[in-house]
C-alpha cells in the first residue's frame, strides 16, 4: 500500500537532488534553471500528496499557484540569461566572476 | 489474471490510426512518382516550419531567438492551467468567480499587447 | 464574507495595480522621452497610496475587521505600518534613478512599472495571513527585483549582478516553498492562525523541519548570514539607483513578513524559533561587522552593513515580546532612512562624465571639493554607527533595551560590542572625507552637479537623522506599539 511517507520520501529525495544541482553543478547555467525546476517539483508532490492525504483541497490549489509561479521565474531566468549571453558570448558558470570581494 | 478483451478498443484505435498514417505517407509519394511530377528541388527538400536542419548534430547551439519565442511560450502556457479549474466550477463560483477570471485574462492581454508592440513577437 | 469591505480595505494595492498596468501600456506606445512623465505618475500614486493606507492607519481598523478576503489577508496597524515605509522608500528611490539612467541613455518607461509592481508585491506579503498570499507576494516582488538589478542591459556587471540574484533567489524561495509545504501538510492547513492551533504542543520532526526550512528561505531574502553571500556581488553590480531601493523597501517587507509569520503562525513554537533567529542575529552583526573591513568599493561596504543593521532588526524579533517588535520597527524606519540617505549620497557622487566615484580613494578630500554632501555623509554615517547625538543612537538604544528587559542580556552585550567594531568602516568614511589629501587634481575628478530631487531626498533624509529626529520619537512610539499590539492580538 503506497501511504502519505512515500510521497514524502520521493519529494525529499527530489528536493536534495534539486539543491546539489545547484552547488555541485560547475558546468552550465541552465542546469541550474533545471535544478531550480526540480526543487519546486518535490514542493508540488508534497503539496499535492498532503493534499490527499488531508481530503483538503488547499494544497492542490496552492500547488497551481506554484505551477505557474515557476514557469514565469523560468521565463524571467531565461530572459537574463539571454541579455548575459548576448554580452558574454558564454554561460559558463565559471566564468560568471566579474563581482568578486 | 488481467482480462486482455477489454483493451481491445485501443487495439482497433491503433491499427486504424497505423493505417491512415501510413497511408497519409505514403499516398502522395506514390502518387508523385507515378504521375511523373517528381522533381526534388533543394528548397522543396528544406525542414518546413522546423526552424533549423534535423539532421546535424544536436548538440551544436542555435540561435538564442529561440530562448524568446520559449519565454513568451512558457508564459501564456501555463497560466491557461488557471481556465480548467474555473471552467469546471463555474457552477459554484458564480459571477464572482467569471468576474475574477476576465479581470485575469485582461491583465494577462495588457501583457501580451505590450509584448506585441515592443516587437517581442517578431523574428527578425 | 462581504467583497465591498475586502475591496476597500486593499484600495491601495488596487489603485498601485491599475496604474501600473495603464503605465506598462503607455511605455509601449509614447516614445521614450516619455519616460519620466510615467516616472511621476508612478511617483503620484505611490504618493496616493500612502495616504490612502495612512486613512486606514488612522481609521484604527483591528482584529477580525481587517481580514480581507475570507483572512487571506490581514489589513491591520502592523501592515499598515510596514506599507507606510515601503510605499515611501519606493517613492524615494522613484526620485533619484532617472537622471543616473539618463546620462547613460538607459532609461525606460518600464522602470517606474517595475517598481509599482514590487510596491503591490511587497504590501501584499507584508498584510499576507495565509501561506498563499505570503507566496505570491514575495514572488511578484522578487520576479521584479530580478529584472531590475539587470536593468542596465548594456552593462556586464548588471547582468551578472541579475543573475546572481536570480539563482540564488530562486533557491531561496524554493527553500521556503519546501517549508511551507512540510507545515501545511503537518498542520492541515495554509491559514496562520489554524497553524498557530494545529502545531501547539509538541512539535514533531517534519513540521521542526518546515518551520527551519521557511526561516532559512525568509533568511535569504533578508540576506542575513549564514544566506547572506548574494548580497555584496547584487550591490555591487546592479546599478546604484536599484541598489538604493533593494536596501529599502524590500527589506521592509521581508523583515514585516518574517516578524507577522514567526508570530501569528509560528506564536506557540517560540522556543523552537528563538535560538535560530538569536544565532542568525548574532552571525548577521559580526559578519557584516568584520566583513566591511578591508572593502574598497563603497557600495560593498553598504552591503555589508545592511548584513550588520538585520542582525540588530533580528536582537528585536528575538525578544518574542510586543516591546521587541515594537522596538524592531522603529529602527528599521530609522534603517530605511539612514540606507537610504547613504546611498542617495553615493548616487550623487559621480563625475562630469557620470562615471561614479564609487571606491575609498575617489572620496578622498570631499570636505574641500563638496563639503554639504561631506558632512551631510557624516551625519549618516555617524548615525549608522550610532554615535549619541544623532538620532541611529536611538534606533540601537531601544533595540538593546527591549533585548534586555526580554532577559537577553548576552546577545546586547555581543550586540554592542559589534557594533563598536562596526564603527570602524563608518569612521573611516569621516576620516577619508575630511582628512585625506585629495587625488591629483585634475578635472575630470570633480564630483559634478546634482539635481534638486537628489539634494532634497539626502537633506530629508540627513534632517530626520540629526539630534532633531528625536521630536518625532513620541509618534513613532506610538504608532510602533499600535502595530505590534495589532500581531499580539490574535495570540
Amino acid at each position: 500500500m503506497i501511504g502519505i511517507e512515500h510521497y514524502v520520501v520521493v519529494s525529499a529525495i527530489l528536493f536534495v537532488l534539486g539543491v546539489l544541482g545547484i552547488f555541485l553543478n560547475r558546468k552550465n547555467v541552465i542546469v541550474i534553471l533545471m535544478a531550480i525546476e526540480l526543487i519546486l517539483l518535490a514542493v508540488n508532490i508534497n503539496l499535492v500528496g498532503f493534499s490527499a492525504f488531508l481530503g483538503d483541497l488547499t494544497g492542490q490549489i496552492f500547488a497551481m499557484f506554484v505551477l505557474t509561479v515557476a514557469a514565469a521565474e523560468a521565463a524571467i531566468g531565461l530572459a537574463i540569461l539571454v541579455i548575459y549571453y548576448r554580452g558574454r558570448g558564454t554561460i559558463a558558470i565559471d566564468d560568471v566572476d566579474r563581482l568578486k570581494d | 489474471m488481467v482480462d486482455l478483451s477489454q483493451y481491445l478498443p485501443i487495439l482497433i484505435f491503433l491499427v486504424i490510426a497505423l493505417g491512415l498514417s501510413t497511408l497519409f505517407v505514403f499516398l502522395p509519394m506514390a502518387t508523385a512518382r507515378l504521375t511523373g511530377v517528381y522533381n526534388p528541388t533543394a528548397e522543396k527538400l528544406s525542414e518546413y516550419e522546423c526552424g533549423f536542419p534535423a539532421f546535424e548534430d544536436a548538440r551544436s547551439q542555435f540561435d538564442v531567438k529561440f530562448y524568446l519565442v520559449a519565454i513568451s511560450f512558457i508564459i501564456f502556457d501555463l497560466e491557461a492551467a488557471f481556465l480548467f479549474p474555473w471552467a469546471v466550477s463555474l457552477g459554484v463560483t458564480g459571477w464572482v468567480g467569471w468576474t475574477g477570471m476576465m479581470i485575469f485574462l485582461g491583465i494577462l492581454a495588457i501583457g501580451l499587447a505590450y509584448e506585441w508592440k515592443i516587437g517581442a513577437l517578431d523574428w527578425d | 464574507m462581504n467583497f465591498a469591505t475586502s475591496l476597500m480595505l486593499i484600495g491601495a494595492e488596487l489603485g498601485l495595480c491599475l496604474v501600473a498596468l495603464v503605465l506598462l501600456l503607455l511605455s509601449a506606445w509614447l516614445p521614450r522621452a516619455a519616460a519620466r512623465v510615467l516616472t511621476i505618475a508612478a511617483a503620484s500614486a505611490l504618493a496616493g497610496a500612502s495616504i490612502y493606507t495612512l486613512a486606514l492607519l488612522l481609521n484604527g481598523t483591528a482584529g477580525p475587521d481587517a481580514n480581507a478576503f475570507g483572512a487571506l489577508l490581514r489589513l491591520d496597524a502592523f501592515s499598515a505600518v510596514a506599507k507606510l515605509l515601503i510605499y515611501l522608500s519606493t517613492f524615494a528611490c522613484l526620485v533619484v534613478t532617472p537622471s543616473f539612467f539618463e546620462r547613460r541613455g538607459q532609461y525606460r518607461g518600464e522602470y517606474p512599472v517595475l517598481l509599482l509592481f514590487n510596491a503591490v508585491g511587497m504590501s501584499l506579503l507584508v498584510s499576507a495571513t495565509d501561506l498563499m498570499t505570503l507566496y505570491i507576494g514575495l514572488e511578484l516582488s522578487s520576479l521584479s527585483s530580478y529584472i531590475l538589478a539587470s536593468f542596465a542591459r548594456s552593462d556586464m556587471r548588471s547582468a551578472e549582478a541579475g543573475l546572481k540574484y536570480f539563482i540564488l533567489g530562486g533557491l531561496a524561495s524554493g527553500i521556503l516553498l519546501y517549508g511551507m509545504s512540510l507545515v501545511y501538510g503537518f498542520a492541515g492547513s495554509t491559514n496562520f492562525d489554524a497553524i498557530r492551533t494545529a502545531l501547539a504542543g509538541e512539535l514533531g520532526t517534519g513540521a521542526l523541519f518546515g518551520i527551519v526550512l521557511v526561516f532559512a528561505g525568509l533568511a535569504f531574502k533578508i540576506s542575513a548570514v549564514p544566506f547572506h553571500m548574494w548580497t555584496p556581488d547584487v550591490y555591487d553590480g546592479a546599478p546604484t539607483p536599484v541598489t538604493t531601493f533593494f536596501a529599502g523597501a524590500p527589506k521592509i517587507a521581508a523583515v514585516a513578513i518574517l516578524t507577522r509569520l514567526s508570530f501569528s503562525a509560528f506564536g506557540e513554537q517560540f522556543a523552537a524559533w528563538q535560538q535560530i533567529v538569536a544565532f542568525v542575529a548574532l552571525a548577521s552583526i559580526v559578519v557584516g561587522a568584520l566583513g566591511a573591513i578591508g572593502q574598497e568599493n563603497l557600495k560593498r561596504v553598504l552591503a555589508y552593513s545592511s548584513i550588520n543593521n538585520v542582525g540588530f532588526l533580528l536582537i528585536g524579533l528575538a525578544t518574542g515580546t510586543a516591546a521587541g517588535v515594537s522596538a524592531m520597527l522603529i529602527y528599521l524606519a530609522i534603517y530605511a532612512v539612514m540606507t537610504l540617505g547613504s546611498f542617495v549620497a553615493l548616487l550623487m557622487l559621480h563625475d562630469a562624465d557620470g562615471v561614479p566615484m564609487e571606491t575609498f580613494g575617489s572620496i578622498a578630500g570631499l570636505a574641500q571639493r563638496k563639503p554639504a554632501l561631506a558632512w551631510a555623509l557624516l551625519v549618516l554615517m555617524f548615525s549608522l554607527a550610532g554615535i549619541p547625538p544623532l538620532f541611529g543612537f536611538y534606533a540601537k538604544l531601544v533595540v538593546f533595551q527591549a533585548a534586555v528587559d526580554a532577559g537577553l542580556i548576552a546577545l546586547a552585550t555581543v550586540g554592542i560590542a559589534a557594533s563598536v567594531i562596526g564603527a570602524f568602516y563608518y569612521i573611516k568614511f569621516v576620516k577619508v572625507m575630511f582628512f585625506d589629501a585629495r587625488p591629483s587634481s585634475d578635472a575630470r575628478a570633480e564630483v559634478a552637479r546634482n539635481p534638486a530631487g537628489h539634494w532634497s531626498v539626502l537633506a530629508a533624509s540627513t534632517v530626520l537623522l540629526s539630534p532633531l529626529g528625536f521630536l518625532l520619537t513620541p509618534a513613532m512610539e506610538r504608532w510602533a506599539a499600535a502595530a505590534a499590539s495589532a500581531l499580539f492580538l490574535t495570540a
